[in-house]
């Protein structure tokens, strides 16, 4: 039943089948297993040592400990890991949901309006795809210390408001859909705006989902910006938690609060993550020149 | 007190410029005496723009070989740059065509008299956002490279280049771009041969292989921090799991972050495994790209399997290879500074110091703004030039990310 | 008509409703919070939580923070961060490194200017001349306090007399030499595994600048800069160089452990604590953790002055710890509120009781003589375990911990000069990394000395004239 759902591997079941480069399936089933071990293990071996206690990490014991309630306290209660992924979890959200919307509208600005330098304003938004924020990082810091943001949410999403890849792909998507469209729009007496919401955005799920999948991560997983700008451990994010607890351990080896802590962080992004993933693989655009 | 009068400069840099786009057009069969003009007007805003800031400061007596030499790069540069535009525009106009490409010709556009508004409404919360959060600080970036300034300091000084000539001279900062490339060297070979090879192995049809397909690229979803903390678990000297392993099997320990080379080595492991996930999910896009016939037809041509993947899958991902390359290179450049905060904190004795993570020690804990700065438009050129070359290195173009 | 006047009243009164609107009323309904950056998190940091919760108790229209962001490093950097985004903590502890920087800096306020010649602030007595006089000739400026003294150390040996009786050693080296030979002696329990190592302590450059003090060396010119300021490091000095081939000869034979990371104050700690060295450097700060340490090891501690080089004859040691800084431009009544918390923090008692909790020297004269002529009652010991104050048993503190004593010995000896004064520039904080990245490259990579420190001093020589530039007026 699966394979009917995809029509590419049912294809290749049929005609490919006699000349693969590995012939033998087993060997292949034999390398995707080791690879998932591989690829698995720091990870399962975290969230066993997350449940032990020290002197269980120590017996590099491969089973789950009696740790797992004095860790949670350490990182939840004595750490403040809770309020850290909060944060997260809403600068997250919001730079995503920002990002879509600013690039929506770009998007519209670039596709259904006709004026003149329209290749300049383009270049103008598609260049920035080219600096990096660590790069500008020091006089970001500079600049917006100047606005008074320090230890505000404000600082953490409203610079990455304005995103090139997003514009780009809305860009794209908004292209590929038929000009009568909004011509029929225009006749009913739409503004562009209502167009936007009753037939754009509707049509646009996919991209928009693989946009909010990976602004979500790539805030989520932010460190170096943070790691300047926010003092105040009210508005600190759980990436510089997780460095801050790492320190903290550092006297005692206290790997299993540590682990505790990797884990719970990565949950929001792997849940996000796997539920998007279909989403995630469209954020990807192949152009051909001329 | 100049070594090159600004005049002599600029007037020479007009003189040859100007011949240099009358000459092109020479050669290219066509006389066009204006373009006399515009490669004199080329050479005036070249020298001009990249000097008038600088007060033309690398040609001061006083200064060294190396002030010169990235003064004339510059003007050199620059000049280049207007006498590109100046060609392109003379070329345009001679054969007749406007300066601007043809109008979209999409025919969905909104005609309303309020569009020229509802344009500006659209377009502008992106522009704006930009030029506050992204072109501002670019040219900070330029002015702060140019001056001595600590931070918390009441005072600043312009001291032309030397931030970048001290870079040039600074054997350690050769270092840390070396080990840079070095990183993303590691990272590009491990996570991509590997992440080829599964990727060929998931898309072959197997039962499962979307489970396979699961278990296998979440990693993608951790952060380089995270990433870096659970390599420290298996790294660490203390409770390293790894070397517990190692010494019960085979009875050696290995100084995974105490040993320069090891130490390289576990930060390219840990970033290859944090961005494997990527490198599965492309190539598997790639391959899904391929026709199935075309190898078919290889396998009836009498090509074997490994000729039929060199001669046919390989070029035929080659788009999604670059745009791998690319990715992966970016990665190692930037988002490494979590692993090495978290792994080795650029220790043992400076070794994984990389260029990002010397912009922080330098900037930040150093407090040298102007220095950091300097080396952050290092970094900035090197990023473009990658992008260059992408755009130059195939017609099909696979663009994802930030 | 003129209308100059009754704008300008219309804007001075707006100006000082404003002023009004904004000033701070601090009451036991909504305190006002007196943020403290320190570096503490283990018993150390439960005693000043301890403390704040006291003074809080006795004035209810505070509420003293405590605050951890990491080491002395880190505070200085963060608080540098703090301050260019305009909110910093009301009070900071800033290291010996960071002297210079700080008075330089504009950041703070002067203690002095706070108490402004008065004898008490909220009822807490001043009195700094009760300071012992390590600590006040470190940390006055141009004979002003420009913070207030609380931790003051000095570095000191330590070691483990069970391994080393085992081997016929019956005294803790006292100099470099009698350390070489005692490793020498030890080296057959290293190679049997017994031992991880004859010796080990933090790679820290606070050893190599007490160092250079015993012998009578200036780090820095001009007199350490407290003749003048600053303008040149002195790496090259036969003094210096000594210290770099003394690390160098301790790791080429083994003798050193090193834990692979500068500054390591825990993991050294670790490996002497649970016996796996015999032999360790260490603040005197560190003498109440030893103590715990051997009590819960089962070995007989010995503490003895840092050992030093024979080849020269000993100057003094210098005092190590940090001073409390008070943020200038805060709210009348917070400053206040912060140099009230200080200099009850520092008072008599609470100096005696943080010395039983840590090893730093009772900052106060009269401290020690609590210490040394106890009563009943005096309520004076940090108990680790309860995290609360207790008696100490006995008259006289120092007898029933020699080990306590030591530092206050080291410091008495000393001569005052401003060789053991410490040195003072602006760029200390820097450069100690640079010395420090040195003094690795000499010792695990076998470089020159010299080669090695010409480069960093003209390196480092760089900075402090950059340095000098943006803070001076020349």
């Amino acid at each position: 039943m699966r394979m009917a759902a995809q029509p590419s591997e049912l294809r290749s079941e049929t005609y490919v089948k006699p000349k693969s480069i590995f012939p033998r399936r087993w060997y292949a089933h034999l390398i995707l297993l080791i690879a998932v071990v591989i690829i698995g293990f720091p990870l399962f071996y975290a969230i066993l040592v997350a449940t032990q206690t020290n002197m269980e990490v120590i017996r590099y014991q491969f089973f789950p400990g009696t740790g797992l309630r004095e860790n949670w306290n350490f990182m939840i209660n004595q750490l403040g890991l809770g309020r850290f992924m909060l944060n997260s979890l809403f600068i997250s959200v919001t730079v995503a949901i920002g990002k879509v919307l600013f690039s929506l509208l770009a998007g519209l600005g670039l596709v259904y309006f006709r004026y003149p330098g329209k290749w300049l304003i383009f270049g103008f938004i598609i260049l920035t795809l080219m600096t990096p924020t660590d790069v500008l990082a020091i006089a970001l810091f500079r600049l917006v210390n100047a606005f008074h943001w320090a230890d505000t949410y404000a600082a953490l999403t409203v610079p990455f408001f304005a995103s090139a890849t997003s514009v780009f792909l809305f860009r794209q998507h908004f292209k590929s859909i038929p000009p009568e469209l909004s011509e029929a729009a225009q006749l009913d007496g739409a503004n562009p705006f209502q167009f936007l919401f009753k037939v754009l955005i509707p049509l646009s799920w996919s991209t928009i989902g693989a946009i909010v999948v990976i602004m979500f991560l790539d805030t989520w997983n932010q460190y170096l910006w943070p790691l300047l700008i926010i003092r105040s451990q009210e508005q600190q994010v759980v990436q510089v938690g997780i460095a801050k607890a790492l320190v903290e351990i550092q006297n005692d080896q206290a790997y299993g609060p540590l682990m505790m802590g990797a884990v719970l962080a990565s949950l929001p992004p792997l849940i996000v993550f796997l539920l998007l993933q279909k989403q995630f693989m469209k954020g990807f655009a192949l152009t051909r020149d001329k | 007190m100049f070594i090159i009068s600004p005049w002599l400069l600029t007037a020479f840099v007009v003189f040859a410029a100007s011949a240099f786009l009358g000459f092109a057009f020479r050669w290219q069969g066509q006389v066009r005496y204006w373009a006399l003009a515009a490669g004199g007007l080329s050479g005036l805003l070249g020298t001009q723009l990249a000097m008038w800031p600088l007060a033309y400061c690398t040609f001061e007596l006083e200064r060294m070989w190396l002030d010169r030499f990235l003064g004339c790069l510059i003007v050199l540069v620059c000049t280049a740059f207007f006498l590109w535009i100046s060609h392109w525009v003379i070329s345009r106009l001679s054969v007749g065509e406007g300066l601007l490409p043809k109008a979209e010709t999409y025919a969905g556009v909104f005609r309303s008299p309020l569009a020229p508004l509802l344009t500006a409404l659209c377009l502008l919360p992106t522009l704006i956002i930009l030029s506050i959060f992204h072109y501002y600080p670019l040219f900070q970036t330029f002015r702060l490279g140019t001056r001595l300034v600590r931070l918390g300091a009441p005072k600043t000084k312009f001291v032309c280049l030397d931030n970048y000539t001290s870079l040039f001279l600074d054997p350690n900062y050769w270092y840390s771009l070396g080990l840079t490339f070095v990183i993303a060297l590691g990272v590009v070979t491990v996570a991509m041969s590997l992440g080829l090879l599964i990727a060929q192995m998931v898309n072959l049809p197997l039962r499962g292989a979307n489970i396979y397909r699961a278990l296998l690229i979440w990693p993608v979803a951790i952060s380089p921090v995270v990433a870096g903390v659970l390599f420290q678990l298996l790294l660490n000297p203390v409770t390293g799991v790894v070397n517990h392993l190692l010494e019960n099997s085979l009875g050696v320990r290995i100084p995974w972050l105490g040993h320069a080379g090891f130490a390289t080595l576990s930060i390219v492991l840990t970033a290859a495994w944090n961005q494997m996930g990527f490198n599965i999910l492309f190539f598997i896009a790639g391959l899904k790209n391929i026709s199935p016939e075309l190898l078919e037809a290889a396998s009836i041509d009498g090509a074997n399997a490994f000729q039929g993947f060199f001669r046919i899958t390989l070029p035929l991902l080659s788009p999604f290879t670059f745009f791998l390359i690319v990715t992966n290179t970016i990665y190692a450049f930037f988002q490494t500074f979590g692993v090495i905060d978290i792994l080795t904190r650029g220790g043992p004795v400076n070794a994984t110091v990389s260029a990002m993570y010397r912009v922080y020690v330098v900037g930040v804990l150093g407090k040298d703004l102007g220095k950091a700065g300097a080396q952050s438009l290092v970094l900035l050129l090197i990023v473009v030039g990658i992008t260059i070359l992408q755009f130059r290195g195939s017609q099909e173009r696979v663009s994802y990310g930030v | 008509m003129n209308l100059k006047q009754p704008l300008l009243a219309l804007v001075l009164g707006l100006v000082l409703l404003s002023g009004f609107a904004s000033s701070q009323t601090c009451t036991e309904a909504s305190p006002c919070d007196i943020t403290v950056w320190q570096i503490f998190a283990d018993h150390r940091g439960d005693w000043i939580m301890d403390t704040a919760t006291r003074f809080n108790d006795l004035y209810p229209q505070y509420n003293v923070v405590i605050e951890n962001p990491g080491d002395y490093f880190a505070i200085l950097d963060q608080y540098t961060l703090a301050q260019e985004q305009g909110n910093p903590p009301a009070i900071a502890q800033i290291f010996d490194a960071g002297l210079q920087f700080a008075a330089d800096s504009g950041y703070f306020k002067y203690a002095d200017d706070i108490i402004d010649g008065r004898e008490e602030v909220l009822g807490q007595e001043v009195n700094f001349s009760d300071i012992v006089s390590p600590a006040s000739s470190y940390y006055t400026i141009d004979g002003r306090w420009a913070s207030v003294a609380w931790n003051t150390s000095t570095s000191i040996s330590y070691a483990n007399m069970d391994i080393l009786k085992d081997v016929g050693i019956n005294a803790i080296p006292t100099t470099w030499q009698e350390l070489l030979s005692a490793c020498e002696a030890l080296q057959p329990k290293v190679d049997a595994g017994e031992l991880e190592g004859c010796a080990s302590w933090p790679f820290d450059n606070w050893f190599t600048e007490q160092w250079l003090a015993q012998m009578n060396q200036y780090l820095v010119n001009n007199e350490n800069g407290r003749a003048e300021r600053a303008t040149e490091l002195l790496l090259t000095t036969d003094e210096f160089l000594s210290i770099a081939n003394f690390y160098r000869e301790l790791f080429e034979k083994g003798y050193y452990v090193y834990t692979g990371t500068r500054r390591d104050w825990a993991g050294a700690g670790n490996l002497f604590n649970s016996g796996r060295v015999a032999f360790s450097l260490s603040s005197s700060a560190d003498a109440r953790n030893k103590v715990e340490a051997a009590k819960a090891g089962d070995f007989e501690l010995a503490t003895g002055k840092l050992i030093r080089n024979a080849d020269y004859d000993y100057n003094g040691n210098i005092i190590g710890g940090a001073t409390m800084w008070i943020t200038a431009g805060l709210e009348p009544e917070v400053e206040e509120g912060a140099m009230a918390f200080l200099l009850f923090m520092n008072n008599t008692e609470n100096s005696a009781s943080f010395h039983t909790a840590s090893g730093y020297i009772p900052i106060r004269n009269s401290s020690v003589e609590l210490l040394q002529n106890l009563k009943s009652g005096n309520n004076v010991f940090w108990d680790v375990d309860n995290k609360s104050r207790t008696d100490i048993e006995g008259s006289n503190w120092y007898e029933i911990n020699p080990n306590f004593l030591t530092a206050s010995v080291q410091l008495a000896e000393s001569n005052v000069n401003n060789a053991s004064a410490g040195a003072k520039f602006g760029t200390f904080r820097e450069t100690r990394d640079l010395i420090e990245a040195g003094m690795e490259d000499v010792m695990l990579n076998g470089k020159d000395p010299v080669q090695v420190f010409t480069a960093v001093k003209t390196e480092s020589d760089k900075l402090l004239e950059d340095y000098n530039f943006l803070y001076t007026d020349n």
